[in-house]
């Protein structure tokens, strides 16, 4: 999967909400926003498929530690289009990541890494990021 | 923020427009707004300095370039800010919080920019690329 744009030492803490806001490219098969400490050490892997690996329509969730996967988790909503703008917002404690979609319900996600802060964000594949906040 | 934000693989063409919103720290000197190809490849080195009152821009490949100083600091620490940066093939345009334009060339000559970095007193609160 193409690697899309990589920003670290963003300090997030605890209840500060990420905002990530970017083009869904009009071919897309799936895209992955990781967040978490670096590359190999990933809270949250976040991985909407349109179609791809025999998965229609389903965000797939992991996490990375010290660069071994964990259990993945399925979601079954999937407010995201092809060729549409998408806004995602997460935000952590020490249980849970909470990522908000673009129709505005929110899922939880364990945060396995009991990360302090997250440092790190990537994209990878078919999405384009047009905006970041931190709030 | 400890450290520096810090940006790669960025697609920034030639037209876009960057957006860099964000609070100065209150007890600063001053802060670096970076844009290019690395670290050590600058196409935009942004420096504002409040003990000089001056902002110092610079280009960076390999060694350092010629400084261009622009005595139009219409800020301070403590403010939140956002300054607008658009990359051309000939400058760069940098719209300061207050409206005001300074400019500096595209010496490097480069059509594409995947590097961006933020250091010293400015806390980034949001970035956009249009």
């Amino acid at each position: 999967m193409a690697c899309g744009l990589v920003a670290s030492n963003l300090n997030l803490k605890p209840g500060e909400c990420l905002r990530v806001r970017g083009e869904v490219a009009p071919d897309a098969k799936s895209f992955v926003l990781n967040l978490g400490k670096d590359s190999n050490n990933v809270c949250l892997h976040f991985n909407p498929r349109f179609d791809i690996h025999g998965d229609i329509n389903t965000i797939v969730c992991n996490s990375k530690d010290g660069g071994a996967w964990g259990t993945e988790q399925r979601e079954s909503a999937f407010p995201f289009q092809p060729g549409n703008v998408a806004e995602v917002c997460i935000s952590f404690d020490q249980t849970d990541l909470t990522i908000k979609l673009p129709d505005g319900n929110t899922f939880k996600f364990p945060n396995r890494l009991n990360l302090e802060a997250i440092n790190y964000l990537a994209a990878e594949g078919d999405f384009k990021i047009k905006c970041v906040a931190f709030e | 923020m400890s450290g520096k934000f810090e940006i790669t693989n960025m697609n920034m063409k030639l037209g876009t427009t960057l957006k860099i919103k964000g609070k100065i720290a209150d007890d600063t000197d001053s802060f670096i707004i970076n844009l290019g190809q690395g670290t050590d490849k600058l196409d935009l080195h942004f420096n504002p300095r409040f003990s000089e009152s001056t902002i110092i821009c610079n280009s960076l490949d390999g060694e350092w370039g010629q400084e261009q100083r622009e005595d139009h600091l219409c800020f301070s620490p403590g403010s939140e800010v956002k300054f607008t940066v658009t990359f051309e093939r000939d400058e760069f345009k940098v719209k300061l919080p207050d409206g005001h334009q300074m400019t500096f060339p595209n010496r490097l000559g480069h059509s594409h920019l995947s590097y961006l970095s933020v250091q010293g007193g400015f806390n980034i609160s949001s970035f956009k690329l249009d």
